[in-house]
């Protein structure tokens, strides 16, 4: 992992300082809320319904063990003694106070982290593939090239008031578990023929109000010049991005409305001068230095097949699911990739409590190399875990409600907060998710509807991915009522699609019998092996169609 | 400039010599600042003329004023000053940085208009060496918002090279 | 932000967060903030409602509260007053989904 030098600590420590200023002009009414207001967001924290909420940059979702006993320590001594992990691969605390809060980041900084760009019009933080240098057939570490960008990203002058939000994400793999086309940057890490490392750079996608697929704008960028690929993106987003109306602020519009071709000739011809400068250019020595941070954990020689792992699996049935479903293939032999879901049936998705958070923490440190990631699904990951002790882990874990072996199945929902807790919302998006889940509890249930990704936004702000859910919810107000549009059809990965919208929109009463009718229509009309977006790919939308809306 | 206002110029309190000038205004041997359609409009008398000249980009409704259709004026003009009509419009940390990096510009680039306190700094790594700032601040603070990052990560216009190389000398 | 709109609305309430820690207050007929929907003043009609919303921003109000805004209550013989809309209601009480959390956590 990626240690703080004397200069980043230093940077992280300005940062609390002004923004402990800021606090205090503002509590001693020096300046006014419309003053403040643009300072708070760029430090994450916003104004919601039943109090602030403060959202802490997990860079790349990447977390030390110490870390995640920091998240515990503020969850309980800063908050209600839980926190919330957001598809943007960041926690979110719903109740501190405006005036505990920067004690809160002094405390933070202390390991490494900050709260700098959660929000704002600005470069957000660098999302990333959760299995990163665990995962077998990675061109390289992803985290090597999001931790250049997030430098380069950080308190950058010119970027810093952007149009609108921007959002950065990298995959080094060619299963893409980041989202990288639905992102303003999506980056592919690729190999050229010659041998050479290079990035693929996707630009304008989004989801929200007009959900976009990113156009691919380079086929291979040189390590050395990303920097300047990415300003120069930037540059001309910053310069003819519309600034009239913050709907149609992303770059996502910019690259619609000016064309793909139109958008590439612009970004080359200020790449070309700025590269030209050579100032951008990043030092071998640097990224040497960087990637030496994100070398492989010394693990140990071993077999492939772990005997007491087959035994446990023969004598547990439920061990042997959450194996089967939360367990992956790790690139050494004898190790695996855990899935800690943040789905008990029934709870509410993201969520952990700061025993849980102090749980997981040990695990890492003990079992998993002292790693632990986020992923955009809002489950946590230990990524590189003994065969061996795979069903210590897993007791222990059962012990704590973090043993649900339902990833990426219809009970593993992304929600957004909703109105329960967002200030944006026109409706609840926790309580679907729960109920959804009580519904299917019956995991062999699951087990035979298989893959099935339902994402759920409690406004067209889409927070939660409807628009890229195999099964995508939003919640839409009418009249102070709450009720639900759903759209089919959608992905995230690297089949990237965006959902198609059903038809007229259910009662909270009605949606979950709705998805009930989606799945039986989907289990009628599946052929072989055929996952739910399969199905849906083959068959479109009308039988799924006419019987959800039959009278 | 307005009259709530006071300049500070490359880190000291500095006397406004120069004057906004209307665009049906009648040009006097002042220091004026003209609007860029009046720059491209009335380029020969404005060359002709003996006394100081700058020019405004205005932020516009949609889309602000492009920096790059100065570039041929660059040698009778003496100042640009860059409207920052809210906090929010960042599009003229790019003008700036523009100006300097490329279009090689190395009068006053002076920044008019809603500035933050916290946004001083970043604008001077952009390459804005003038601020028309509230009179109830005083350079103290001005200087206090000016060190409030004592690294930067990443090279723009000043000469801060960036942490990225400097941890390598470069 | 949704759900905002009282337009129409016979009976309102102000409502606002205050500043030192977000939590919802609302605004009562001895002119404080209150931390309790029960004690908020209700406006019946429109001009009374916007003299409630101007009372509750004297010059110095954001020394205290965040964005005060009038929002639409219902009338409800067995309850009294209750919030219109779910958004308010949420906000008089807490998360639907955690009970133990918000308002309805320390009246319980």
């Amino acid at each position: 992992m990626y240690r703080y030098d004397e200069f980043d600590h230093q940077l992280v420590a300005e940062r609390v300082e002004q923004f402990r200023g800021q606090v205090a002009r503002r509590v001693a009414g020096e300046i006014t809320e419309d003053a403040f207001k643009p300072l708070r967001l760029m430090n994450g924290v916003y104004l919601q319904l039943h109090a602030y909420m403060l959202r802490v940059a997990i860079p790349y979702g990447t977390l030390s063990s110490k870390q995640m006993r920091m998240l515990a320590h503020l969850a309980r001594e800063y908050d209600r003694g839980y926190g919330h992990f957001t598809t943007r691969q960041n926690i979110q605390y719903n109740w501190p106070a405006l005036d505990r809060i920067p004690d809160l980041l002094q405390e933070l900084a202390s390991v490494e982290m900050h709260a700098i760009q959660t929000s704002g019009n600005c470069i957000r933080n660098v999302t990333s593939d959760q299995y990163a240098g665990a995962i077998a057939d990675e061109v390289e570490d992803p985290r090597i090239i999001s931790e250049i960008i997030r430098q380069w990203s950080t308190f950058h002058p010119e970027f810093s008031y952007l149009p609108r939000k921007f959002k950065i994400a990298v995959t080094g793999h060619k299963n893409d578990r980041a989202a990288i086309k639905l992102h303003d940057i999506g980056i592919v890490i690729v190999k050229n023929a010659a041998g050479e490392i290079g990035y693929e750079v996707h630009v304008g996608g989004g989801q929200g109000r007009t959900p976009f697929i990113a156009k691919k704008m380079s086929d291979f960028v040189p390590a050395a010049q990303l920097l300047a690929y990415l300003e120069a993106v930037m540059r001309v987003y910053n310069m003819l991005g519309r600034r009239d109306n913050s709907y149609k602020a992303r770059i996502k519009i910019l690259v619609h409305e000016t064309g793909e071709e139109e958008m590439r000739r612009l970004v080359e011809a200020e790449f070309a001068k700025i590269d030209a400068s050579q100032m951008l250019t990043v030092p071998q020595e640097e990224i040497d230095r960087i990637a030496a941070y994100f070398a492989p954990p010394a693990l140990q020689e071993l077999p492939a097949a772990s005997a007491s792992l087959d035994a446990a699996r023969a004598s547990d049935t439920a061990f042997d699911h959450w194996v089967t479903t939360n367990v992956v293939s790790h690139v050494k032999p004898g190790y695996g990739i855990v899935n800690i879901s943040l789905k008990p049936i029934g709870g509410i998705p993201g969520d952990a409590s700061d025993a849980q958070m102090d749980v997981i923490a040990d695990l890492a440190e003990t079992y998993a190399q002292d790693e632990v990631r986020v992923t955009h699904e809002q489950n946590l990951v230990l990524p590189h875990v003994k065969l061996d002790d795979l069903k210590t882990v897993y007791d222990t874990l059962l012990a704590h409600g973090l043993a649900t072996p339902n990833l990426g199945m219809i009970s593993d929902t992304i929600a957004c907060p909703g109105l329960d807790y967002c200030n944006l919302a026109n409706a609840r998006s926790i309580p679907l998710a729960q109920e959804i889940s009580n519904r299917f509890a019956d995991l062999d249930r699951q087990y035979d509807i298989g893959e099935l990704k339902i994402k759920i936004s409690g406004c067209i702000n889409a927070c939660g991915h409807h628009h890229v859910g195999h099964i995508g919810i939003l919640g839409v107000d009418k009249k102070g009522t709450e009720f639900y549009q759903i759209s089919l059809g959608g992905s995230a990965d690297e089949n990237a699609s965006l959902g198609d919208i059903t038809g007229r929109a259910f009662t909270e009463d009605d949606i979950v019998d709705a998805i009930e009718n989606l799945v039986a229509s989907y289990v009628d009309l599946r052929q072989g092996g055929e996952r739910f977006i399969d199905t849906y790919r083959r068959v479109g939308m009308q039988p799924f169609k006419e019987r959800l809306y039959a009278e | 400039m307005q009259s709530n206002r006071q300049l500070i110029k490359d880190g000291t309190l500095a006397e406004n010599l120069w004057l906004y000038l209307e665009d049906d205004a009648a040009l006097s041997d002042t220091a004026s600042i003209v609007s860029l359609q009046r720059l491209e409009d009335e380029a020969d008398t404005l060359r002709a003329r003996n006394a100081p000249l700058g020019v405004i980009l205005r932020a516009g409704e949609k889309q602000g004023e492009d920096v790059r259709r100065l570039a041929p004026f660059l040698d009778m003009i003496q100042l640009v000053a860059i409207e920052f009509p809210v906090y929010r419009n960042g599009r003229g940390f790019s003008s700036a940085r523009i100006l300097r990096e490329e279009l090689k510009f190395d009068g006053e680039i002076r920044a008019t208009g809603e500035v933050l306190f916290d946004q001083w700094q970043p604008m001077a790594r952009c390459g804005i060496n003038a601020f028309e700032v509230d009179a109830s601040i005083s350079l103290d603070q001005f200087n206090q918002a000016m060190g409030e990052f004592s690294q930067a990560y990443q090279p723009a216009s000043d000469a801060r090279r960036g942490l990225l190389w400097q941890r390598h000398g470069k | 932000m949704a759900q905002h709109s009282a337009k129409g609305a016979r009976f309102q309430a102000v409502t606002a967060n205050r500043l030192t820690d977000g939590e919802v207050v609302y605004f009562t007929d001895a002119g404080h903030w209150s931390l309790s929907f029960s004690e908020a003043a209700i406006a019946d009609g429109a001009e009374a409602a916007e003299a409630l919303l101007a009372g509750a921003m004297p010059a110095d109000f954001e020394a205290h509260v965040l964005d005060p805004y009038l929002f639409e209550v219902l009338q409800d013989a067995q309850t009294g007053y209750q919030p219109a809309s779910v958004r308010e209601t949420i906000r008089a009480k807490g998360p639907t989904i955690r009970l133990d959390l918000g308002k309805q956590a320390i009246a319980s």
